[in-house]
């Protein structure tokens, strides 16, 4: 029993690091221009995709294959951003969250076209060791690891970079940002591209364990919100912490209660936090 | 040639029209101030002059270049720079990134450690609270980081709005002997100030605004003397 729930948080945990990271893309939106952006799933299941097309077909390595998971999730923000955000990014919230959703359901409605909904996965292993009464597979590990460094790397960027800097000035006065020559336009669309290569990524390593369809992403998507309540929402490097703390829930549940229970456990913990602690369990305020 | 030439500018919020028609010039190495009662436009011309509002008619040259339609951005780094009414600073972030962001722009860039000493010699408090967190700082300690950024930003024309605003008369007092120092050192400046007996005292020329419209203008020192001056903006009784 001791063994089995042993087993079930270290796998939770490894997974929350993953989650942290499609979560931390969602957060950073938020936090630049506070923006929930709906489509955040269907980007994360197109990580997932594009890691499966190149794995499949020009037979690359999945962890190699996340450089131009990255590039095509940069890529495909900086579109979203110009085709459905930008437009509206001073209207009220409602007409952002339908742009998104829009995108949202293109891309599920091009995704069902090419790639129909039946489970696709990437058939590849790096074997597992274990420990005790644990037993691990080596692509946990990795995929916690790599979701580590992106964060690391997004911490760099966002504190020691020019542009990091200036990110973070239009997210903490926009009028301020362009009275400094700062384009924030340029910028809010490098930080929408920035959040969306996150989600990319996030899916190109899920891929990498879990079966998938163009759908996958909706789970990570509901997750990546109640991680960000967590974390304190437009805090990324909370997100983490919010993952960790999801993955770990996730792991304890099914050893007292059914599965099916997780979901309602995770959004009453989720309502909870918002009723009670509305800037986040770890956010500041 | 002046350095900033407004010419006739009409601008507003939604339907509401504020500015109807004002006109201003600024030279090189002079301090000018900007004269006016709340809810003239002053802050509107501000803002338009900045590009933050898109001017209904009327031009807007800026050191030879016609800057009317011009995204506030471009603005700042072409040397037209701002110090916002109520600071405006970037509060998540330390003194150092403030002034940082201060130096954006590539012509400011350069320049970065020069105007770094410069600003620090002239508010030593930035330099000794560097590392603290802006929003954390006292109001006055808030409005020199104001200042101190926006001449990071290597500034052709500086345009302070409210520069006295909620600080303590010494405080003001000593701000604006800061600007006196920045007068002497060749940097052209432009003021909106309420404390206008303060403004008028430090600047060469002014502008009087009523009813969105440039109405006035004139020697600091002559008008300072006018009664109308005297009743209407410095309180003074006859």
């Amino acid at each position: 029993m001791f063994g089995q729930l042993l087993s079930s948080l270290a796998d939770g945990l490894l997974l929350g690091f993953v989650y942290g990271l499609a979560a931390m893309g969602l957060s950073l939106i938020w936090g630049v221009m506070t923006v929930i952006n709906l489509a955040h799933g269907p980007v994360i299941a197109l990580g997932m995709f594009t890691a499966y097309l190149l794995f499949t077909q020009a037979g690359v390595n999945p962890y190699l294959a996340l450089l131009p998971v990255a590039v095509l999730g940069m890529a495909l923000g900086l579109v979203i951003y110009g085709a459905a955000v930008h437009r509206v990014l001073n209207a009220p919230h409602l007409s952002t969250l339908l742009a998104t959703f829009a995108v949202n359901m293109i891309i599920i409605g091009v995704g069902t076209a090419v790639f129909t909904t039946s489970p696709h996965n990437i058939d590849f292993s790096l074997g597992s060791f274990s420990l005790g009464p644990l037993t691990v597979p080596f692509t946990r590990v990795v995929a916690a690891f790599a979701a580590l460094a992106a964060t690391a790397l997004l911490y760099l960027f966002l504190y020691f970079t020019r542009p990091g800097k200036a990110i973070r000035a239009v997210a903490n006065n926009r009028m301020a940002a362009e009275l400094m020559g700062i384009s924030s336009t340029t910028m809010l669309a490098l930080s929408f591209g920035l959040g969306t290569l996150l989600a990319c990524l996030a899916g190109g390593l899920i891929a990498t364990f879990f079966p998938f369809t163009i759908l996958s992403g909706g789970p990570y998507e509901l997750k990546s919100f109640v991680i960000c309540v967590l974390g304190g929402l437009g805090n990324p490097l909370g997100a983490l912490l919010g993952g960790l703390l999801l993955g770990g829930l996730e792991g304890l549940v099914p050893a007292f209660m059914p599965v099916s229970w997780v979901p309602v456990v995770e959004f009453g913990l989720f309502v909870l936090v918002l009723l009670l602690r509305p800037q986040g369990l770890l956010g500041a305020k | 040639m002046a350095l900033l030439e407004v010419t006739d500018v009409a601008s507003g919020y939604g339907e509401v029209q504020i500015l109807w028609g004002a006109s201003l010039k600024l030279y090189r190495g002079q301090l000018t101030t900007l004269v006016g009662s709340n809810g003239v436009g002053k802050t509107t011309l501000l803002r338009t002059v900045m590009g933050l509002l898109r001017p209904w008619q009327g031009t807007i040259v800026f050191d030879g270049q016609d800057l009317t339609r011009a995204p506030a951005h471009a603005r700042a780094k072409a040397g037209l720079v701002l110090v916002p009414e109520g600071r405006q600073l970037f509060t998540d972030m330390t003194v150092l990134e403030n002034l940082e962001m201060g130096a954006f722009s590539p012509r400011a860039r350069a320049h970065f450690q020069e105007n770094l000493d410069k600003v620090f010699a002239l508010f030593p408090r930035l330099a000794e609270r560097r590392g603290q967190k802006s929003g954390l700082m006292s109001g006055g300690e808030q409005q020199m980081l104001a200042v101190a950024r926006g001449l990071m930003a290597q500034p052709e024309l500086l345009i302070i709005d409210e520069l006295s605003l909620g600080l303590s008369p010494l405080l003001a007092l000593t701000l604006f002997e800061s600007l006196t120092q920045l007068k002497k050192s060749g940097l052209t400046m432009l003021l909106v100030e309420q404390n206008v007996s303060l403004a008028l005292a430090v600047s060469d020329y002014a502008y009087v605004m009523a009813e969105g419209r440039v109405v006035m203008e004139g020697e600091a020192r002559a008008l300072l003397k006018n009664d109308d001056i005297r009743r209407t903006y410095l309180g003074v009784a006859h």
